[in-house]
């Protein structure tokens, strides 16, 4: 909302400040707004003429004459006030000594009616010097005549600005985020009303005194079917219009707030609404059958060309103006194109009306519509205001249209709203402030925002009553309860003034339940973190399409946004592979190949569209994915740099599931998840709870990637509800362990966990532990074979084992390998 | 003999080691069986009975003394080591490993959270997409009320109304429905508008509210709340300051700016030369909202208050575009490796 000092100083006499003050009279008032709940956005000045014709002034030519060199050009010389008259080259045909000019001095910046804007430079023109130039109409953007220099008749001494030639004037215009809640500020004498209370300053009305009705006219019949849509409607009949453009500081004033001037009439009901705050209405009388208004809801089937010629169907939601056949407005929304006043417009109907802010607001969601009408009413109108509008109106028509006052305001008001009364408690709004004020400064504050206070009439006088009756005018609709006037008085109190404490207090403090979650998410993070992965964060959103990559997901599946903002925006991401593709793909397009991500992040997918309770109609499940691709080990000059490996990419997938479930869970093979060129999947409680392997290149490809990607999905959500924090410690082993090389010689299709299960099957006891330090293959093995060399670690809580049971225990060791695996020993 | 014992004890002494060999060498001179010292003991049946105790004391001295020279020599060689041990060049380059960060947003969560779980808040989590009553209703947004064009909201089904949370305010009306006051959480969380994605908006980002609800909770209360949370997260001269505004579910509502932190009130481009930046919204908890989640409004009050995690992020490491933070550019990500 745009808010034009000048006019407000019509309301309220703004704080005056030498020019030489720090803060400017624009910032002293906008800072006052913005600490009383009326936030400016911004300051700007608004110039006339653009550029204000900064630079310009008046001069004299004192000598002209022809240029040497030149047939066209005159050499001149021009007085504007300085101790030395400007050379200046004119090419102006009408040039002539003892001429009044206009100057345009070295560094001004002019704006020309068409064209880029330039600046005055002392140049040479044909050899002679130039200082400056004597202007044409169209030069300083105040016309398109450049028939010639403008040749001025004024007494105005030389040197004077060409602005107050012109009598140009510069406005300062604040930009202010009105909040929902504050539609009695939605003007400029609502903003005036506030700075009232925060200033302690009067303010004054335009007056409507001079309002009288010559009775030329017969009043027009009003009745309103739907009072609750319509609680008032006021109709004033003007004859003697005469439409045409309106006077200069009409057309400035609104030009200041960025209103484009229509025509007198039009823009008089503008300035009415953005000065008082109350939308009105001009219709032709002449379109108006019968002569008489009716304010009812529309009927299905009726429609409505409204002013920018579109036809609108109307339906029940549209609370319409009609005459006796048809509607002629959707109130409080958009005037017709039939009833509209054109040219050729004498007599007007003037609408000034209440409506229910609820149901314009209806109405013009039905049509997508938008004016600062509705803006204003569906926030709420005061309803005490349209009377006085209308004189107001009618007064400013008279004045710039020549109009007659024919009729009264025809006010129709069946069912007044009354002021909101209610009670306060002085305990309860200093407890829900903090603050403890003299009961008279709370009075002074109300007071000063038009609102009544009554002390209890018991024993108010003698102090002792806790409650006061407050009265709200109706135009604050939103004080209506103890709390509303807590925010009254502290916003013009002001909340800075509540002292602070250097320490927080409270009487309760929250039992810290053990949010497995939030905790595990973070340490798990930093391990990973520490390990040399980095933490993502994508966006939840993405291409529906991206479902349809794999069979693991499927379009059916995605919630989609009925609003999208892009097709790459529609739909909730039902895995976090694909974001985090595309951040892959971003980094490596930015030379960042070696990359190991992961991200927490939640996943999304249509549950159950027929569930009773709607949010059970959608799955929110907690994953953790890690991406990895390019070199796990980057070159040094200690060692050669090592390609990331699905084994190296496991790693930390395990180290994440031992934090999750305190055990080591053996791997298995994936099983239908066509994402994966190769992988595994690991069960906890028969429950898949992680995936991971190679992505097929396709898939990769399909997302800008052309490298090798691993990638591993971790349902989180499960594994956080089966978290335990209890842990029991264990005895350290009193004996020593002891290691035993095997290296056996395998067929290929033999793998390492059949080994392992034979192995920890044939020794329960004593096995503790195995590891692969070594896998071979070559043709010295034979064909289709592999080496596997292993150290076994044997160990024994009951007393160090001897060389007997150590070798009795390998020998067992490979018999069992040997006969269920045909493994050979190689020594 | 004394001559002998002289002379050896002359060499002994000047015996030059320098490192392992001649260590050895020594030894084999001096200490060992076969070595010269063992040499004069041999002697020592010549001599004189009367002169056996002054040579035979002298003998002891000079074995004493080759003895205490080897090992004396051979501890204090232990530290040397051999040539090709000692590096030629440490000034050779670090051998850097993988660095990992976590994200910045993580790590400002973190924070936030570790402050006010310091004054007693605890955490609550609730579901992205939401139903109309959470998100709006509960919290005074009545139908067809402009305030509801505050945020641009995502719907995913209409009749009942499905959305994506345009809060974590949402949270607030779960928590409050389900427990009885006194209340005091947390509720961070990812939450959508329907935006176009700038430098300065996104359809998404995070946010954190606060709620307390007790018997006498006042505004004062919250003001002193987050006047020690800025003081927290960002410095302890931060200073911060209230701007009375509209937020549908608190009655009085403000909005909190903080000076600012890059120019600490000088004046800057951050600030636009006001010295302050917003960080959020808060207020008393409207007594509608208490109402519509069974709460007695005459009993209790509570205040809350909403932030931006990116917003905190932005201005704690002074990040210019909001685009960064889900972009994750590796060269972005690790420059808070330090911080995680």
């Amino acid at each position: 909302m745009k808010i034009s000092l000048k006019w407000l100083s019509d309301y309220i006499a703004l704080p005056q400040v030498p020019s030489d003050n720090a803060q400017t009279t624009a910032e002293i008032v906008a800072h006052q707004l913005t600490q009383a709940g009326l936030e400016v956005e911004g300051i700007e000045t608004v110039e006339q003429i653009k550029g204000g014709l900064k630079g310009v002034v008046v001069g004299q030519v004192l000598t002209c004459d022809r240029h040497p060199n030149a047939d066209k050009l005159s050499v001149t010389t021009v007085d504007v006030g300085g101790e030395v008259p400007l050379a200046i080259v004119c090419g102006a045909p009408n040039v002539a000594a003892g001429q009044k000019v206009l100057v345009a001095t070295e560094g001004a910046l002019l704006y020309p009616s068409e064209g880029e804007p330039f600046t005055i430079k002392k140049s040479k023109i044909r050899g002679e010097a130039s200082q400056g130039m004597i202007c044409a109409e169209d030069e300083l953007g105040l016309g398109a005549s450049h028939a010639g220099i403008m040749v001025l008749d004024t007494d105005l001494p030389n040197g004077t600005p060409a602005a107050t030639y012109l009598g140009l004037d510069s406005d300062t215009v604040l930009e202010i985020g009105l909040t929902p809640n504050r539609a009695d500020a939605a003007s400029h004498y609502g903003v005036a009303r506030d700075l009232k209370a925060i200033l302690n300053l009067p303010i004054t009305k335009p007056s409507a005194a001079k309002f009288i009705a010559d009775g030329s006219a017969l009043p027009v019949s009003v009745q309103i079917e739907a009072v609750e849509a319509c609680p008032r409607y006021t109709a004033t009949v003007l004859t003697n219009v005469k439409v045409g453009p309106s006077p200069k500081w009409l057309q400035q004033r609104l030009g200041a707030i960025g209103v484009n001037s229509i025509n007198n009439v039009v823009d008089v009901t503008n300035y009415v609404l953005h000065g008082l705050g109350q939308p009105l209405h001009a219709f032709d009388l002449s379109k108006v059958r019968g002569r008489a208004i009716n304010v009812r809801f529309a009927q299905e089937g009726e429609t409505l060309v409204t002013l920018d010629g579109t036809e609108r169907k109307l339906n029940v939601h549209n609370l319409v103006i009609a005459d006796e056949a048809h509607p002629l407005a959707i109130a409080g929304v958009f005037g017709g194109l039939a009833s509209g006043v054109t040219e050729s417009t004498t007599e007007i109907l003037l609408e000034s009306a209440y409506f229910s802010p609820a149901v314009v607001r209806k109405s013009a969601q039905v049509h997508g519509l938008k004016t600062d009408a509705s803006y204003l009413f569906e926030r709420g109108t005061d309803p005490n205001m349209p009377v006085y509008a209308a004189q107001v109106a009618a007064l400013l028509l008279q004045e710039v249209t020549g109009a007659t006052i024919a009729t009264e305001v025809n006010d129709v008001y069946p069912a007044p709203i009354p002021d909101t009364e209610f009670r306060v408690s002085y305990t309860k709004l200093f407890r829900l402030m903090g603050v403890t004020l003299e009961r008279e400064q709370v009075h002074q504050i109300l007071r000063n925002l038009d609102i009544l206070v009554q002390e209890d009439s018991e024993y108010g006088h003698l102090g002792f009553a806790d409650e006061f009756v407050v009265s709200v005018p109706a135009y604050r609709v939103d004080v209506t309860r103890l709390a509303d006037i807590a925010e009254e008085v502290l916003r013009i109190y002001g909340l800075d003034n509540i002292p602070l404490k250097p320490y927080p207090s409270a009487s309760y403090l929250a039992p810290q339940p053990i949010n497995e979650n939030d905790k595990l998410q973070f340490r798990t993070g930093a391990q990973l973190a520490a390990m040399g992965w980095q933490e993502m964060i994508n966006n939840s959103l993405g291409n529906p399409a991206l479902a349809e990559l794999t069979t693991t997901q499927g379009l059916v599946r995605n919630v989609l946004m009925l609003n999208a903002l892009s097709e790459d925006l529609a739909a909730m991401r039902q895995s976090l592979l694909f974001n985090g593709l595309a951040s892959v793909a971003h980094n490596i397009n930015r030379q960042q190949r070696n990359l190991q991500l992961f991200e927490f992040g939640k996943v999304y997918r249509l549950q159950d569209p027929e569930a009773e309770v709607v949010t059970k109609r959608y799955e929110e499940k907690w994953q953790l994915a890690l991406w990895s691709t390019g070199q796990a080990v980057p070159e040094t000059w200690q060692a050669a740099s090592q390609d990331q490996t699905y084994f190296l990419h496991r790693q930390a997938v395990q180290a994440v599931l031992f934090r999750l479930t305190g055990q080591t869970i053996v791997p298995q093979a994936l099983v239908g998840d066509d994402r994966f060129a190769y992988g595994q999947q690991w069960l906890f409680n028969k429950q898949v709870v992680c995936k991971a392997g190679m992505l097929t290149p396709k898939l990769a490809k399909a997302n800008g990637v052309k490298q090798t990607v691993f990638y591993a999905e971790i349902d989180w959500q499960y594994l956080i509800k089966k978290y335990k924090t209890g842990l029991q410690a264990q005895e350290v082993p009193k004996f020593p362990a002891v290691r035993r090389d095997l290296s056996l010689v395998l067929d290929r299709a033999v793998t390492y966990d059949q080994v392992r299960q034979v192995a920890l099957k044939t020794e329960r006891k004593l096995l503790t532990d195995l590891n692969v330090f070594s896998v071979y293959e070559g043709a010295n093995l034979g064909e289709g074979k592999k080496s596997y060399a292993i150290a076994f670690t044997l160990q024994s809580a009951e007393a160090t084992l001897t060389d007997q049971q150590i070798d009795g225990t390998m020998t067992k060791l490979m018999q069992a390998l040997g006969k269920e695996l045909g493994a050979e020993i190689r020594s | 003999m004394k001559e002998s014992i002289q002379a050896l004890r002359h060499e002994i002494e000047a015996a030059i080691i320098t490192d392992l060999a001649s260590v050895e060498q020594f030894r084999l001179s001096y200490v060992a069986k076969q070595g010269k010292v063992n040499a004069l003991f041999a002697d020592f049946k010549q001599v004189p009975a009367e002169d056996r105790k002054a040579i035979g004391a002298l003998l002891n001295e000079l074995k004493d003394l080759a003895t205490d020279r080897w090992k004396a020599a051979q501890t204090a060689l232990e530290d040397q080591l051999p040539a090709g041990d000692v590096p030629q060049d440490l000034s050779l380059p670090d051998i850097i490993g993988r660095v990992g960060s976590q994200h910045p947003l993580t790590i400002v969560r973190q924070e936030i959270i570790r402050i006010f779980s310091n004054i007693g808040f605890n955490l609550s989590e609730g579901p992205e997409i939401e139903d109309d009553w959470h998100n709006f209703g509960a919290l005074n947004f009545p139908d067809n009320h402009p305030a509801r064009e505050m945020q641009d909201t995502f719907f995913v089904a209409r009749n009942p109304d499905m959305l994506l949370r345009t809060h974590t305010s949402s949270v607030q009306a779960r928590v409050m429905q389900n427990q009885k006051p006194p209340i005091r959480t947390l509720s961070p969380g990812r939450v959508y508008r329907n935006e176009a994605i700038s430098a300065r908006a996104h359809c998404l980002f995070h946010q954190v509210e606060g709620l307390y609800i007790n018997e006498g909770v006042s505004f004062a209360d919250l003001k002193d709340t987050l006047y020690y949370f800025v003081r927290e997260l960002f410095t302890p001269e931060t200073k911060i300051r209230f701007r009375p505004s509209f937020f549908p579910f608190t009655e009085p509502s403000a909005e909190i700016d903080i000076s600012c932190q890059i120019c600490h009130g000088e004046g800057c481009n951050i600030c636009k030369h006001t010295g302050w930046v917003e960080i959020g919204g808060s207020g008393m908890v409207d007594p509608n909202v208490l109402s519509s989640v069974g709460i007695d409004p005459e009993v209790y009050t509570g205040y809350a208050f909403g932030m931006g995690i990116e917003r905190m992020a932005m201005l704690k490491y002074g990040v210019r575009d909001l685009r960064l933070f889900t972009e994750n550019d590796t060269r972005f990500l690790r420059q808070f490796a330090a911080l995680g």
